[in-house]
Parts: structure tokens; sequence; C-alpha cells
């Protein structure tokens, strides 16, 4: 079935996709995992603005950072 | 469909953002991590909801900005042709619509976190002395990373937990580290490769100290203190503990080197000796060290979190992902040691040198040395180094002034008390020439020679303009206008600001010294006055001073020759000169010895002030003294010669014509003479003068009106100048060109000649006198006859006849003698006879002397041409060689070598010798043989 085939090769191919865009990940040290790069993907191609995504993900890094600094100078 | 697909994103986006949020820690309840989820999950949505300013056109380059960033992260292109590989497959597969969107997230993400793929703190080791901003930060991130980054790293505790109970306490670790070591299963911080084997590794080393000890230890050690194992024994020795297995002391090994050679520069750093540059050079080590410390402390917050962790946590992959084993601290102080290890290079290698010396040394890291690593660490360190430096340049080239405690610049000034006194030529000391010194031996390497040499000379311009010319203002005033600010590392513009400091400078001072000074006017004056250029004014001069200076020297006053001066001003077109320039012109006489006439010690001077005397110099100005007075006997010779000429030939006209049967013969050959003596004058005169010194001068004025002369060159100029017309002008060079053997100079054979001359001109007076008294005589004679005849006498009595019959010529005051001879006739005796014979032999001994006197003097003056002629004849210099030509034109002369001649007339000498001493022996023989050949016969 040639519908099936273009499925299936479609999905080969998004996996290629994915498979070049992590590596250029870790290129470039992003600290996505394949699930969130995918995300991320899916996101982008839904139109969202990739510098309001970036945004949005490094302030909930920090977010991360700040709760556990906060938390070591609790300790000092 | 458009609500599909806006259902779409805000669940994936929902799934992205719970994924980032930070898990739940420790102390924290269920609802208030549900609440911080919550919130932060609406202010993510918000976020990616409001969208952004940013344009297409920016995402649409989203690969360039990330193969730029991978470019400049990363020493080796190899990551960014990765990158450009991996691109090239992305845009060729057709999935993605919005690839550049990704790529530009991917490269926001990346781009907010700086330094985090470095995993070692030294990866980028040309940043060493700012790499640790922010360090901790990211060493946080990296353990939080380890949290968060996937399922198989579950069983390590978050970080947090971590700090929150590891709590430093220096007793708790070496409990710890025995309890670590008695349990054998446990694997020891062997820094094992991950494997199966590790547990059997494990088993064979048991290292004692242990590795976290050493380790705990480590960032005292490497701030050169002394610990409880690693003990400093001296400044340049550590003592390892002896237990330790080979591999663990290697490691120490490398791990003591940044250790001792911390310790060494730090006392380095503490000395506060030396100049501005190895102080500067203190500083910039001292820098250095600081970044030391600070990676230090960052290595010692990584062990201790790493200790705590593996404390915490007893499995081996605790201790693993900790990762901070001696090994690994090796590797992340290796650039560290590389540097420290430069800098005690540096250190040792400059304790002998300083200021320029220290520059170049470092420069030559810098700039020869293979490694890019050294080279930019010399080069850091080069920038800081060299502040002092550039702060004495800029404090030169703007001001002229030498701020420069130590004697580091490559300008010094010598202390006068140890000037050598060398230079026989300058008399005293001159401020251009002498007060500066260029020092090649402290030039630094950082500045090319010629560069040097001209910012030497911007400075003592300025220097000389400031306190010699009176013209601080000007100097001041530029240097508010002018000053750059000098660096390190800037060449370019480093170079133009020199180059418009030197032009500026140097106009300036040729300006000032041309119009307010007037240099140009003062050497046109001199070339006037001195070198005779003024031809009315020297005439006049000399026909003014020519009765006072046949007297003796002693008997000249200095009123009635500079009266004579003035005269000669005031009648020659001297008049409408300069006053400023007359006003230097100056009559004196040269102290010399006793028994000189007013000729010969007559000069005149022009009289030059400072500033201008840095140019014509005391040297020049003698120079100009010694040309002058050449230049003044040839013309005194000249002016007595033509003087002679003109008697003698308004003399042949009238009085001599008339005494022509007597001494017509010699007045000829004197006339003769005379006039090859005029020859060789004006020769002589017209050489100097125009062949030499109107050549010369017109070199001169190139060199003045070259645009852009400085004052160096114009100094330069002016000695070839003095040199050219006293090397031509026959003044100089008393030794012989290519032999080295002294031989006559020029000047003396000239002065012998021109003696010679006057001698043959006094002579010739007298001759002329001698001639004037026959005249007399005869006049004399005639009117006694007409005298006699009127009386009725007989005009020529015997008794007159006689003396005039056997001299043929008379007394000069025959005259006279008639009263006496009445006496005589009264006495009745003939003696007046032989009186009369007497007076007459007198006057034709007078005649002969004269006679012989006159052929010895020009055969004299020949011999002396001829030889003049040879020498010249043999001169290197072409115009000399022209000289002898233009002398002796229609070869007259015969230009002999006497030394030859004399050395040949020795040699015949000596052969006329031995040929008279062999000729006698053979005589003797020949005798001895007739003697033979008689007895023979006889026989």
């Amino acid at each position: 079935m040639p519908s099936k085939d273009s499925k299936e090769e479609k999905k080969e191919k998004a996996r290629e996709v994915v498979d070049i865009l992590e590596e250029i990940s870790l290129l470039l040290n992003t600290h996505l995992d394949r699930p969130q790069l995918s995300l991320c993907v899916s996101l982008i191609e839904n139109g969202v603005n990739p510098e309001a995504l970036a945004t949005a993900i490094s302030d909930l890094r920090r977010d991360a950072d700040d709760l556990q600094r906060v938390e070591i100078k609790d300790v000092a | 469909m458009g609500d599909n697909r806006s259902n779409r994103v805000d669940s994936t986006l929902n799934a992205l953002l719970d994924s980032f949020i930070a898990p739940r820690a420790a102390g924290e309840d269920e609802e208030a991590f549900e609440e911080r989820a919550e919130y932060a999950l609406e202010r993510g949505k918000s976020t990616v909801n409001q969208g952004s300013s940013i344009t297409a056109s920016e995402i649409n380059q989203a690969h360039d900005l990330i193969r730029r960033k991978l470019l400049r992260d990363n020493a080796s292109p190899e990551k960014a042709a990765r990158f450009g590989n991996l691109y090239s497959r992305l845009l060729s597969t057709p999935v993605l619509n919005q690839k550049w969107s990704i790529l530009y997230l991917l490269y926001r993400l990346a781009e907010e976190e700086p330094g985090e793929h470095q995993r070692g703190p030294l990866a980028e080791s040309a940043q060493l002395a700012n790499l640790f901003h922010g360090e901790p930060n990211e060493k946080l991130k990296a353990l939080k990373d380890l949290d968060d980054s996937g399922p198989e790293h579950a069983s390590l505790p978050n970080g947090s937990d971590v700090l929150s109970n590891g709590g430093f306490s220096g007793q708790e670790y070496p409990s710890r580290a025995r309890s670590r070591t008695q349990k054998p299963p446990v694997p020891k911080f062997n820094h094992a490769e991950p494997g199966d084997d590790q547990d059997v590794e494990a088993k064979v080393y048991t290292i004692d100290p242990p590795e976290d000890a050493l380790l705990r230890d480590l960032p005292f050690n490497l701030q050169g203190l002394s610990s409880a194992h690693l003990n400093f024994t001296s400044s340049t020795t550590v003592k390892l503990p002896p237990t330790l297995p080979i591999p663990i002391i290697s490691l120490l090994h490398s791990l003591a080197e940044p250790c001792l050679l911390y310790r060494g520069l730090s006392e380095f750093t503490q000395a506060s000796n030396g100049g501005l540059v190895s102080q500067s050079l203190r500083a910039a080590i001292g820098i250095e060290l600081r970044s030391y410390l600070s990676l230090v402390a960052t290595l010692e917050g990584e062990i201790r979190r790493c200790l705590t962790a593996a404390e915490k946590d007893d499995t081996p992959m605790g201790v693993r992902k900790a990762g901070v084993t001696l090994k690994r601290c090796v590797i992340w102080t290796r650039d560290a040691t590389m540097g420290l290890r430069l800098m005690t290079l540096v250190v040792e290698e400059s304790e002998q040198k300083i200021g320029g010396q220290l520059i170049s040394l470092i420069h030559g890291f810098s700039s020869s040395h293979g490694d890019p690593f050294v080279g930019a660490f010399a080069e850091r360190l080069l920038t800081r180094v060299t502040r002092p430096f550039y702060d004495m340049l800029r404090r030169w080239i703007y001001d002229g002034e030498l701020v420069d405690p130590y004697h580091e610049f490559f300008v010094s000034e010598p202390d006068p008390s140890t000037r050598p006194d060398v230079d026989p030529r300058r008399v005293e000391t001159s401020v251009w020439e002498d007060k500066y010194s260029l020092d090649p031996s402290m030039m630094p390497s950082i500045i090319s020679a010629d560069f040097a040499k001209k910012i030497f000379l911007i400075g003592k311009s300025l220097n000389f303009l400031r306190h010699n010319c009176g013209d601080s203002d000007w100097v001041i005033e530029h240097s508010k206008s002018a000053t750059k600010e000098l660096r390190y590392g800037d060449t370019a513009t480093l170079e133009a600001s020199i180059d418009e400091a030197y032009k500026t400078t140097m106009t300036r001072l040729t300006r000032l010294m041309s119009h307010k000074y007037h240099l140009f006017t003062h050497f046109t004056a001199i070339k006037k006055y001195l070198l005779l250029s003024q031809g009315d004014f020297i005439a006049l001069l000399m026909e003014s001073l020519a009765p006072h200076l046949d007297r003796p020297a002693y008997s000249q006053y200095r009123h009635t020759l500079t009266s004579q001066l003035e005269h000669a001003i005031r009648h020659s077109n001297a008049q409408y000169d300069d006053p400023e320039v007359l006003r230097r012109l100056d009559a004196r006489m040269v102290e010399l010895g006793s028994g000189e006439i007013g000729w010969d010690s007559f000069t005149l001077e022009y009289k030059i002030s400072p500033p201008c005397d840095v140019v014509i110099t005391q040297w020049a100005s003698m120079q100009y003294l010694k040309v002058f007075n050449l230049l003044w006997r040839i013309k005194r010779v000249e002016f007595s010669l033509s003087t002679t000429w003109r008697r003698c030939m308004t003399g042949s006209r009238g009085v001599l014509s008339s005494v022509e049967d007597r001494v017509g013969g010699d007045w000829k050959r004197a006339r003769c003479v005379i006039a090859e003596m005029v020859h060789f004058v004006n020769q002589l005169q017209y050489y100097i003068l125009f062949e030499v010194i109107e050549a010369s001068w017109d070199q001169l004025q190139t060199a003045m009106n070259k645009q852009d002369s400085t004052l160096d060159d114009l100094i330069e100029a002016h000695k070839k100048y003095i040199n050219s017309i006293t090397h031509k002008g026959l003044l100089g060079n008393p030794r012989h060109a290519s032999t080295g053997q002294r031989e006559d100079s020029f000047l003396s054979q000239l002065h012998y000649i021109l003696k010679n001359m006057l001698a043959y001109k006094d002579v010739v007076d007298g001759l002329y006198s001698y001639s004037i008294a026959e005249f007399t005589r005869r006049q004399e004679f005639s009117a006694q006859i007409e005298h006699r005849t009127a009386q009725g006498k007989w005009g020529i009595t015997e008794r007159d006849l006689l003396p005039s019959e056997s001299s043929r010529a008379s007394t000069p005051i025959s005259g006279g003698t008639q009263p006496y001879r009445q006496s005589v006739l009264l006495s009745d005796n003939d003696s007046p006879l032989p009186l009369g014979s007497i007076g007459a032999g007198a006057d034709k001994n007078l005649l002969v002397s004269l006679r012989a006197r006159l052929l010895q003097l020009s055969t004299e003056f020949k011999s002396r041409i001829n030889m003049l002629l040879y020498d010249l004849a043999h001169q290197p210099d072409v115009d000399m060689r022209f000289l002898g030509v233009v002398m002796n034109f229609n070869e007259v002369y015969k230009p002999v070598n006497v030394r030859r001649q004399k050395a040949k007339e020795r040699e015949r000498e000596r052969r006329e010798m031995e040929r008279r001493s062999r000729e006698v022996s053979a005589v003797a023989g020949e005798e001895g043989e007739g003697s033979g050949i008689r007895s023979a016969a006889r026989a």
C-alpha cells in the first residue's frame, strides 16, 4: 500500500531528522534530550516562535538553578 | 482545525515545559511543588504565546550563527565541520518546514549557557586569566545535569542533597578515608576506565595515604603550602610520601610542579626591587597568579563536592561520576602549569635584564615561540609589562622629557662625570649631540631600529626646543594637543602617531632654526665673509689693513682692526647686509708666537650663539677659521703680487726703460716669474673658491632646502660641507691616503710656496729700488754734466769716468759725493778712487746678490710647484687632480716625485760606491796580475 509505505517512509525520515538535530544539539551542548527535542521540533513546526520558546526554556532552567542555589545557601 | 492545532501545541508545550521544571526538592512538600510547577508552566506558556521581536532574517541565519559559535568556542574547526555536514544532511531532508527556526532554537539554548560545553576548567587556555567567571554556577549545573540527564543516573542523589548533608569538616575526612580503605571490595579512587575489570584493579592497588586525602590536600599544595602528606622541605623541593605506588607518585610528580613553581613565583612577586618594567612584570605575574589561585579555588570546590558526594554514596558509580581524581587534576592544571613554567622561565632569565631587554625577552616568547599557547600567554604578559615603557615613550615623544628613574628606556642621559672625552673634534660638549644617547642594547624588539631612531630624534628635538630654543610654550601646547595613549599591540596606530609627532616636531624645529635663529642666513654670512665670497668687502679690507698688518703682530691693536673692519663694511656692499649678521662679524688677532707679523695672525671671526652652535659647532668654527686663514694668505699674496706687478708695469714705461741696459734682462726674467706666480695664485684661488666652496655650497643648499630635513640632516650636511671644503681646499689629509705615510701636507707645501712668493716679491721690490737708484744716479750725472757744461768745463772728467768705467754702476747717492770729491780734490790725493771703487763694488755686489737671490727663489718656486703638482696628480679626488691640470695646462712644469727621486739618488750613490769599490779592487787585482805578467816577462 503506497499510503502506508509513505507513512512509514515519513516516520523514517522524521527519525532521521531528529537524529541529525540531536547531534547538532549535542554539538551545541543544549542539554536537550531526545523527547524534549522532538517536542520542540513539533512545536516549532506548528508555528511557535523559536525565540520565545528558547526564552521560556531557559527561564525554567534558571528557576531550577535558583531553587538549588537557594537551598545551598540554606545549607551553608 | 485551527483549534485542534492550538490544542496540540498546548499539550506538547505542557509536556515539554514539564520536563524542564526542577524536580521536587528534598524539603519541599507536594503542594508547594505543585504550585511551583503550575506557576512555571503558566509563565512558560505566556512567554511562548507572547512571541518575540525576532526577525525572519535573523532566524534564517541560524546555521551561520551556530557555525561561528562553534568556531569561536572550539580551538579546532572539527566541530564546525561536523556541524556543516549535519546541516547539509538536514537540508536535504524534506520533512521539516521550519529547519532554521529549530536551528535557531538550538542556537539560543546553547548560547544562553556560556561555558557549559566546557567540561575541563582549562579547555580554553587562552582565557586563563578570566576563565572562572561564574564557574561555581556552571559546576552546579553540571551536577544538576547529572541529576536529570536520564534514568540511568537515578541512583545518584541530587546535588542539593549532597550539599545539604555534606558539611565539610577537616576531622571527618581521615576517618572516612580510613573506613574506605578498610573496605576492600569498594573500589579506590583509581582513575581506571569504566569496565568490568574495575574490581580487579581495585584489589591490586591499596593506596596509602588514600587518593582522596591527597586530593583534599591538593588545593593547599597547589598554593605552595605543606600538607600532611606533601611537605615542602625547601623552596624548591617537595617530599612525597614514600608509601605510594609508582603511578600515583608520577601523578604527584606532575602535580608538584605547579606547586613549586607557584612558590617560586609568589616569592618573586613579593620582592620589590628592580626598575619600573620589572615591577610591572611582577604585577603582571601577580595577576596571572591570582587567576591561578582562582583555578585552585575552583578545583577545591570540585574536590570537596565530589568527596562529599563520594562519602554519601558508596557505590562505585557515584565515585566515578563525581569525577575528580588526581589524574583529572593533573589534566586540569596542565595549562596552568605551562603558564607557571613560562613565567618562571621569564623570571629566571630576567634576573640580569632591565627595561628594554626584559621586554625584548618576553617579546621573543610571544613572537618566535612555536607554541601558540606560549605565544598568547607572553603576549598577555607583554601588554602589562610594556605599560611603563609606553608611558616613558609617551612622555618622551610628546613632552621631550626623559622620565626614566631606573635607566630602562633606550634613550639614556649620560652622566656628565662619566662621559668619555674621546672626540677631540668637539671641544665643547654639544647639547644636541651629547645630551642624550641611544642605547641599542636597551632597545626592545617590539620596535624596529629605524623606529627607535625616529623616536630618539623626536624626543631630542622636543627637549632641544624646550631647553635651548626657549620654545617650551609650543612644546607644552603640542604635548597637550597631540598626546595619545600608547600601548602594546596596536602597532599601526603607534606608528601613525609617532610618524605624526615626528613630522610636526621636525617641521617646527627646522622652521624655528631657519626663521627665528636665522641659521641659513648665518651659513650665507659665513660663506660671504669668512670664505671671501664678498669680493669687494675683502678687497677693501685688505687694502685698508695692509699698512697695519705689515707691522709685527704685537703692535696690532684691536681697535684699529675693528675700525678698519667697520670701514670695509661701510664702503662695500656689505653695508646692506642684515645688521644681525654684521654684528657678529669681528676682527681679531690669533695668539701666535712672537716674531709674527700682522698678516700671519689676523683673522676674521663670525660669532655663533646658541642654539645655532649645535649646527655650527666649535669645531666647525675652527675649520672655518682655518679655511679663512689659507684664503686670507692667498689673497694677501695675490694682493702683494699684483701691487708689485703694477709697479713694474708702470715703471717699465718710465723709470725702468731708462735703465734697461743695466737691468732689463733681470726685469724680464722677474716679470716672467711673477706672471707664473700670479697664474698659480689665480688658479689656486679659482679652484678653492669656485671648484670647492661653491660646489660644496650648492650641495649644502640642496640639503637645506629639502622638504623634510631634520636637524640631524642639517648637521650632517654641514659637516660634510666643512669636510669637503677643508679636504679639497688642501687643508686636511696630512697623511698619504694609500700608504698612511706622513708626508708634507698640502697646507705646508702651500705655505712654503706662498712664503717663497712673498720673498720673491721682496727681492723684486729690492730690484725696483735698485733700478730707481740707478735711474736717479744717471739723472744726477747728466744734470752734473749739464751744470759743468754751463760752467764751461768738460762735462765728464776722468775722475768721473773712472769709477763708472770700473763698475758701470754708481752709488745711489753719487750726488752726495760731490763735496766729498772736492775735498778729495783739495787734498790732492787719489785716495777717492779706491773709495769710489769700493762703493761701486758694493753696488755691483748688491745687484749680483739680487740676481742670485732672484734666480734661487725662482728655481725653488719651480721645484716646489713640481712637487705639489706631483702630489696633486696622485690624489684620489678628481677635483684636486683637476687643480693640478689647470695649473699645468701647457705642461710647462714637470711634476717630480721628490721622495722617489731622493731614493733614486741614494740608490745611485750606493751603486756608485759599490762600483768604485769594485773598481778599486779590480785595479788592485790587475796590478797584481800585471806584476805577475811583468815578472813572467822578466823571467
